[in-house]
């Protein structure tokens, strides 16, 4: 599958997700962004440095911003399981905006063509670092790093686009 | 699950040869032949990932001359694991050096980073040694694997524990289903020790 880019539609999809009353949920995603301004940003792990230090916080630190420019839903999401998606997203008491989705074996970010062969480092495959932009399932902006560098993917890169 | 059930009501001594035979663990048989080639992943930070080439245990590091007490579930960060399965041994953990035993591990199919995360959630760092099969081929060769995709959780491990002398696995018990939590504690093998 080639990497999604500007101009597609967002493909469906099902992730795990514990919600606000902690009951696992199986969301899809066109249920969250159809016919709404979308961010979808991906990162290859939960738990490490890049992604926990600076990827996520950018996002969590930026959402009001992000929502006063018409940004109706963030959504992340990881190939991990919703278990370590919950403690993970624990660890951000902070964030008030940022939806941490599960996508337990894969799937989606196949469906995304943004897989990631992170074995040697211990992960299995995973997902590029990415962030996505899209307008009712439309995707108006595509930013996907190249391996684990964080330059394009976060959330200034998305403001200075709306 | 069958063949893990047909495999306890033969008799340990027919079990171990069947085991042997089939290369799956079973008591008698060698943790390290059964699952050749295999190795598994301290949990670590990335750095300490970083610094160390992403290395790799083989099991005959962590099992050679040694008496050990493994335990394995389903996964980090999830109810009968957090909250039962791992403080049963952390608890334990003096009677179970007083036995002799030399370490006590903890396994699971997770990447190594989510289980040095869990690990010190937990508090169980300096008790516990945990280890990631984080492709599941340990737990494969076993024949420990089980589908819990139910859950969203994909393919993962039983909950279980054994006493490994040097390699040969003396006690081995399964849980009938991995919310259980009955044969795979600390109290129980402290008696089989």
């Amino acid at each position: 599958m080639a990497p999604i880019s500007v101009g597609d539609s967002l493909p469906d999809g099902q992730l795990g997700w514990f919600d606000e009353n902690d009951q696992l949920q199986q969301v899809s995603i066109h249920s969250l962004a159809a016919g709404k301004k979308v961010i979808l940003f991906g990162v290859p792990g939960a738990f490490t440095p890049t992604c926990s230090n600076q990827h996520v916080p950018g996002f969590i630190t930026q959402a009001e911003q992000l929502k006063a420019k018409g940004v109706d839903e963030i959504l992340l999401i990881s190939v991990n399981d919703p278990f370590v998606m919950k403690a993970w997203a624990k660890t951000y008491p902070e964030n008030k905006h940022v939806k941490f989705l599960a996508d337990g074996v894969g799937t989606y970010t196949k469906a995304l063509g943004l897989e990631l062969d992170l074995t040697e480092k211990g992960l299995g495959v995973r997902s590029r670092r990415f962030a996505l932009l899209a307008d009712n399932l439309k995707v108006t902006v595509a930013n996907i790093e190249e391996g684990g560098q964080f330059t394009i993917s976060g959330a200034e890169e998305i403001l200075k686009a709306l | 699950m069958a063949s893990v059930l047909a495999r306890r009501a033969r008799g340990s001594a027919a079990a171990a040869l069947w085991g042997a035979a089939r290369g799956f663990a079973s008591v008698g048989s060698d943790i390290v032949s059964a699952a050749p080639g295999v190795s598994l992943q301290k949990a670590r930070s990335w750095d300490e990932g970083v610094a160390t080439k992403f290395s790799t245990t083989p099991l005959k590091d962590i099992f050679h001359g040694k008496k050990v007490v493994i335990f394995g579930l389903p996964g980090a960060y999830t109810g009968v694991c957090s909250q039962a399965h791992v403080p049963s041994y952390k608890n334990n953990i003096d009677k179970l050096k007083a036995k002799g035993i030399d370490s006590v591990i903890c396994v699971a199919v997770n990447d190594p980073y989510v289980l040095k995360g869990w690990a010190e959630k937990l508090q169980a760092k300096d008790a516990i040694e945990f280890y990631g099969d984080f492709d599941g081929s340990f737990h494969k060769s076993l024949d420990l694997e089980i589908d819990l995709s139910a859950a969203l959780l994909g393919r993962r491990s039983h909950r279980w524990s054994a006493f490994v002398d040097n390699g040969k696995i003396k006690a081995f018990n399964v849980e009938k289903a991995p919310s259980e939590f009955k044969v795979s504690g600390a109290e129980v093998i402290l008696d089989q020790i």
